[in-house]
């Protein structure tokens, strides 16, 4: 099945906590979509370029303090995020 | 004979006349003065001016070249194909990061960051600043709304265009001057310096 990009970062901040640093696995992503792994891990991979999501060395994920800010933002449509911005802005 | 190559002429093949029946705007011309607008998406002339409904123009006699979208938005709005490319991204699927942009466009990343803050200055992205867990800060850009946008490139358009019948008819008067002058000087020289700092 079919799941976009935007899909798997609302379940994944839906399933995780980044303050609380509470983590997911992507197959327990992939369940809870009923979407395929392979789709899901390369969502994920690109969430993780965007500063969106983390990935822990033991491979578990979850959202980031940026994904849940710009959930936050309720922008209603995709986005571009540009994570090697200057540190002072 | 002229040297010009045939897809510069006005007169090619593909050059576009106004049809006051087809056309997908209308001109408009007041009956008492000189003046003419430009009226889009409307199905009735609207206007009125000295009191009375403006008439369509009919007696066009003049071909133009038929614009190019790639040129009129690099023109009006200084923003080249790469821009829109981008800006078209941003309207698509996401969330992107620039690097995944520019490796899909082909284009170098400096240059996606680039048109991406020029789009924010259009008025045709929007920006936010978002807390990076590692410290510092993120940008990010989204579409505005695409209503919004409509509007806002429409309105930029006619300014541009308004900006450039001004200059049509700055032209205009310098040659009407120059005939009732008494000078030594020739046209081309009197014309060109009239726009010396355009």
């Amino acid at each position: 099945m079919s799941v976009t990009r935007r899909a798997v970062f609302e379940e994944l901040a839906a399933l995780t906590d980044a303050e609380r640093a509470e983590t997911t696995t992507v197959g327990a992503l992939a369940a809870a979509l009923d979407a395929d792994d392979r789709v899901v891990e390369a969502h994920v991979d690109g969430l993780v370029g965007c500063d969106l999501a983390r990935r822990d060395p033991d491979g578990c994920v979850r959202v980031t303090v940026t994904g849940e800010q710009l959930l936050a933002l309720g922008i209603d449509g995709p986005v571009v995020v540009d994570p090697r911005s200057s540190r002072t802005g | 004979m002229s040297q010009d190559t045939p897809d510069q002429s006005p007169a090619s093949d593909d050059a576009v006349q106004y049809d006051p029946t087809a056309s997908r705007y209308d001109v408009l011309e007041c009956r008492e003065c000189e003046n003419v607008v430009l009226a889009l998406g409307r199905d009735d002339p609207p206007m009125t001016c000295h009191g009375e409904p403006m008439r369509r123009v009919t007696d066009v006699e003049m071909t133009v070249r038929p614009p190019d979208v790639r040129q009129v938005l690099l023109d009006a709005f200084g923003l080249p194909k790469a821009g829109l490319d981008i800006c078209l991204c941003v309207i698509g699927e996401g969330p992107l990061s620039a690097n995944e942009v520019a490796e899909r466009l082909g284009y170098d990343r400096s240059t996606v960051t680039r048109y991406l803050n020029t789009l924010v200055d259009l008025g045709l992205l929007q920006r936010a600043q978002l807390n990076r867990e590692a410290g510092g800060v993120v940008n990010v850009y989204h579409s505005v709304d695409l209503e919004w946008m409509r509007r806002e490139t429409l309105v930029g358009f006619y300014v541009w265009a308004g900006e450039a019948a001004a200059l049509i008819e700055e032209a205009n008067l310098t040659k009407q001057d120059y005939l009732a002058d008494d000078t030594d000087r020739s046209l081309p020289e009197v014309f060109w310096e009239s726009f010396a700092d355009e």
